[in-house]
């Protein structure tokens, strides 16, 4: 059998790699540099552009509700990274154990994922409906008073987060259920035999061995807490009075609304730099524990 | 010939033998590329008007294709601008973004066809024509249709609750809202209350509301004069007023409410142009009576009762190749034929003057009175300013209307008082 030349290999390996390449170039790093380029400019889409240099920026900083949609997203992963980390374990120790319909369940818990999010968030609107939705019906039957789920600014967000923490919760708990399998089980026995109760097991052992999922979760819920844009754009557009106004919302009202494509930018860029900053801290502070 | 080259010339050949408009089609035949509106009404108005132009004009053959459907016509429109591959024609143009793209040349000037003051002058008078022009002089839109915005109401309700006629002013609006608001199966919680109002803070949402209203109770004066913010005044703060006594007093759910909450007659009145009877007539149940009339005002307002026309208009835009043959597209979709197909397909109002005395419309009015007092109102319509930053202004008042109309965070005077203040920071810019 004839060998191939080295620079044969190479030619296939890069006719191997040039779809992706061109993609890369046409839908990655072209819209990068372009919109690097927009956020020293003005720009409607269909007027020429105008140089502003750091005006964008000095908008930004004196633009009082981009830090209130930063402050709303931060709300949002306040309550959602939680809640998603710790149902999503919960739900996959249970699915580990040897119960009834097992295959059924987990395929019940991830089928939310694969709903279009735009479905799953038009339903939950009607569920939340104040007037005529399902849960203050239940409320009203049990003779509580009717919950403004989302037109309250205190409760919309945490709402929002709820539904979220369902619609995302399977991907998860199918993520731990993973991680739960490569757990050896020599070290529960290990710990039986030491007398350990099944909370001392859960703590001591199963809690460090996931961290490095964890991890994984931790990241994955932080970039999926900060892209949040379709449950309030259609649950309540931004609303009531700017309360689930998204970082994200922000910058589509923005460039789509208003045509204001280099402000957009600026604040897109401004974004990407805070979402940076908050991951590498976790980064630091998680693997420092997992691998100390 | 080397083999590969085979493979790929023969299925060339053929395929161009195949495509019999490469070797067959005419030269001589100008295609032009028109985009209705994508609801189902103006889609089927756009398939018989097209089909008959056609018929008529074989050398000038259109193809319609309705506006790519999105969240609005007008990031559609943007987006085909910035692509360079927008339509020779649209008949589907909401004038508040027509400045936008005369300042970006994208369109062709209409009143260089010298046809156009005729076309003009027999629908519109002078005086309206001109809020149609741009800042260069020029007029780029041909003035098509609108849909004032009226009170349509539930006339079985209001006859149960005692109402005899529809409210006029704002006390008469509230005083019959306080009885058909209620509880009627008595489960201890409200399912019928007065309106609607959509208390989503998109900008657009406002032109049916607060704009309209604000038009109705002004006498007809719109949002900006002479460049500067000229709704910081007693009308706007009595419209913000009224729409906040109706929240909270309930007479205006703050949620969302899932199906045609007025055919459901779970509410009694909704604010709403014509377009709204070609719906009712088909789905209403037996028994269901419906009517119109001018929006409440506040008291002393004088006759006849102004709002908001909701127009929509046809342009050509500059990335045609055949101007002339478009411009004559665009005489026939304004004639008096493809007129009345619009009032009977769409139940939407043509831009034409003293159409109620018109022979041609008279029998269709006589059978549908309702529309007629649309078409009544259309003399007595506005549409918006001529500025760019119309998007950002009504954005501003959303904000204004949902702290102080929904949720009562501020009064009337302090929101209408900053909102001016955030439009002039926004005309500023």
């Amino acid at each position: 059998m004839g060998r191939s030349r080295p620079d044969e290999n190479n030619r296939v390996g890069y006719l191997m790699a040039l779809p992706y390449v061109i993609f890369f170039l046409l839908f990655m790093a072209y819209p990068l540099i372009f919109s690097l380029i927009l956020v020293f400019h003005k720009w409607n889409i269909i007027a020429p552009m105008k140089w502003v240099g750091l005006g964008n920026f000095v908008r930004l900083f004196n633009d009082a509700l981009f830090w209130k949609s930063l402050g709303n997203t931060f709300v949002f992963l306040v309550i959602h990274i939680p809640l998603q980390i710790i149902v999503a374990l919960v739900i996959a120790n249970i699915l580990n154990q040897k119960i009834a319909a097992r295959g059924f369940f987990r395929a019940s818990f991830f089928l939310p994922v694969v709903i279009s999010g735009v479905v799953v968030t038009i339903l939950w609107q009607q569920l939340y409906s104040q007037e005529t939705g399902l849960f203050n019906a239940l409320l009203s039957r049990m003779n509580l008073h009717k919950v403004p789920w989302l037109t309250s600014t205190k409760l919309a967000m945490p709402s929002i987060a709820i539904m979220a923490t369902w619609k995302n919760v399977g991907l998860y708990v199918v993520l731990f259920l993973t991680g739960l399998q490569g757990i050896p089980f020599s070290l529960y026995e290990a710990a039986d035999l030491d007398g350990a109760s099944g909370v001392q097991k859960f703590f001591h052992i199963t809690i460090p061995m996931l961290n490095p999922t964890m991890i994984m979760v931790l990241i994955l819920s932080t970039l999926g807490g900060f892209s949040l844009f379709i449950e309030p754009y259609i649950m309540t557009g931004g609303g009531p009075m700017n309360s689930t106004l998204s970082c994200v919302l922000y910058i589509y009202k923005q460039a789509f609304y208003f045509n204001h494509m280099g402000y957009a930018a600026a604040l897109a860029f401004m974004v990407a730099l805070i979402i940076m900053v908050v991951v590498i801290i976790q980064r630091k502070s998680f693997e420092t524990e997992v691998y100390a | 010939m080397p083999k590969f080259i085979k493979w790929y010339i023969v299925p060339l050949v053929v395929g161009i033998l195949c495509h019999g408009s490469i070797l067959f089609a005419r030269d001589d035949v100008v295609r032009l590329t028109y985009w209705p509106s994508s609801n189902p009404q103006e889609i089927e108005l756009a398939k018989v008007t097209v089909d008959e132009w056609n018929s008529k004009h074989p050398d000038i053959q259109v193809d319609m294709q309705p506006l790519p459907a999105s969240q609005s016509s007008e990031e559609v429109l943007l987006a085909a601008v910035a692509a360079r591959t927008t339509p020779d024609v649209c008949s589907n143009i909401w004038p508040g973004i027509v400045p936008e793209f005369t300042e970006a040349g994208v369109l062709v000037a209409l009143d260089e066809f010298e046809e156009f003051s005729d076309v003009a002058a027999s629908r519109i008078p002078e005086d309206i024509l001109h809020i149609f022009r741009s800042n260069d002089g020029h007029i780029y839109q041909m003035p098509w249709k609108g849909n004032p915005i009226m009170m349509e109401y539930n006339v079985r309700l209001f006859r149960e609750a005692g109402i005899t006629t529809p409210p006029r002013t704002y006390a008469e609006f509230m005083n019959a809202a306080e009885k058909i608001t209620k509880d009627t199966d008595g489960d201890g919680t409200i399912d019928r209350w007065m309106g609607i109002i959509n208390v989503s803070p998109v900008w657009w949402h406002r032109f049916f509301d607060f704009y309209a209203l604000y038009i109705a109770a002004s006498g007809g004066k719109t949002l900006i004069a002479d460049g500067k913010v000229d709704f910081n005044n007693e009308y706007a703060i009595g419209v913000f007023r009224f729409l906040q006594e109706g929240f909270a007093k309930g007479y205006f759910p703050k949620g969302t409410l899932q199906g045609n909450q007025f055919l459901l007659e779970n509410i009694a009145i909704q604010f709403l142009g014509p377009w709204d009877i070609g719906f009712l007539e088909k789905h209403k149940p037996e028994n269901f009576e419906y009517d119109f009339s001018p929006l409440p005002v506040p008291e002393n307002t004088t006759e006849p009762i102004v709002t908001y026309g909701d127009p929509k208009n046809i342009v050509i835009f500059s990335t045609t190749k055949h101007p002339r043959e478009a411009w004559e597209f665009v005489r026939f979709l304004v004639s008096e034929e493809c007129d009345l197909r619009l009032l009977e397909i769409c139940y939407q109002i043509p831009f034409r003057k003293d159409m109620d005395k018109d022979p041609t419309f008279k029998e269709y009015f006589e059978k549908n009175p309702k529309v007629l007092r649309f078409a009544k109102q259309i003399a007595y319509t506005r549409g918006t300013d001529n500025i760019p930053q119309l998007k950002e202004i009504f954005d501003v008042i959303a904000q204004a209307f949902e702290y102080c109309c929904v949720y009562g965070r501020k009064t009337p005077e302090d929101a209408i008082e900053n909102a001016a203040e955030g439009c002039r920071r926004v005309i500023g810019r």
